[in-house]
């Protein structure tokens, strides 16, 4: 009788994972160069004419010879930032792919990847930002950033683990099971959605600006998650990190 | 002539070492490029680096575009 075990290299699997996730962050902080980088600029400006009406600081040659140096710091950073955020979201979404592989519907593992790539997108990116949506600077008080800060790490795992485990149960109904887990992660989410609290600072900037801002926003993190899907179906297929090994006993 | 391969099976053919080092990866790289104010660089530089804000300021413009509060 042939007996199957699948096994895995770890540490091409590790390589595979952390190569798709780095290169889709590199992706990801490209694209923010692109888009969302005139967005900060704007909003970076107006914080600095907030600076000097209010006296804090002076319009001063010196002034812009320090801003210059730190902006540039900070947007040379935006592609290092990417490839090590793509690096640990990446890596969140090969273990999550690894263990789920095998239930994910698609004939290849590019459309396995895009198909958990768009429901991670979903549950732990874009409801979170529909409660809590990205702001560009002059938006947000100091003093609240740990609030807000924990108030959407909290929504992200809420989010996260709900639809887990509205999965988790899906499996014990036979019939229906898809139907049952998204009514009930729906229902879920939307309770937690009115239940939490509201982001407790005002925005006295433009709304073409934050929009506009927010847009960008999104669309830089999508690409993160089209190319990592992408890319680590395609290692995967390529490389084949896991093998079925099969003995006759 | 032999061949070294390594190879580690689990429950679910997936290693549990790989598991734990990718939490851990997942993990260390959100705090930097999200929730860092100082904190890694106080370790070495004490309270200074609350002011210097170093990895606040390479990741700041990647922290406003992912959706994290940054200031």
């Amino acid at each position: 009788m042939p007996l199957g075990v699948n096994i895995m290299k770890t540490s091409l699997f590790l390589v595979i994972v952390l190569l798709s996730g780095a290169i889709a962050g590199a992706v990801h902080g490209g694209v923010n160069l692109a888009i969302v980088e005139p967005y900060l600029d704007t909003a970076i400006g107006i914080e600095n004419q907030n600076l000097f009406a209010s006296g804090e600081e002076e319009d001063t040659p010196e002034f812009w010879i320090e801003y210059d140096g730190y902006r540039t710091w900070q947007k040379g950073g935006q592609v290092l930032a990417g490839v090590i955020l793509g690096i640990s979201i990446g890596a969140l979404f090969g273990i999550v792919f690894a263990l789920s592989r095998q239930s994910l519907p698609g004939s290849n593992n590019v459309k396995k990847a895009l198909i958990l790539a768009g429901i991670m997108w979903l549950t732990i990116y874009f409801i979170p930002f529909l409660k809590y949506p990205a702001n560009p600077p002059t938006v947000g008080d100091t003093e609240t950033v740990v609030l807000r800060g924990i108030l959407y790490l909290s929504f992200i795992a809420i989010s996260g683990f709900g639809a887990m485990g509205f999965y988790k149960l899906s499996k014990k109904f036979e019939r229906k099971a898809k139907l049952v887990s998204i009514i009930g992660y729906a229902a879920f989410i939307t309770a937690v959605f009115l239940a939490m609290p509201e982001n407790p600072d005002e925005i006295s900037v433009s709304t073409n600006l934050v929009e506009g801002f927010r847009t960008a926003s999104v669309l830089g993190v999508s690409s993160f998650w089209i190319v990592v899907a992408i890319m680590l179906g395609l290692l995967w297929d390529k490389l084949k990190p896991e093998q079925e090994i099969t003995s006759s006993r | 002539m032999s061949e070294s391969r390594q190879i580690s099976v689990s429950k679910k053919g997936v290693p549990t070492i790989a598991i734990l080092a990718l939490g851990v990866i997942f993990a260390a790289g959100l705090f930097v490029v999200g929730f860092d104010q100082g904190h890694i660089f106080s370790l070495v530089y004490g309270e200074q680096a609350f002011d210097d804000l170093f990895i606040h300021e390479l990741t700041h413009d990647m922290r406003h575009a992912a959706g994290f509060p940054c200031h």
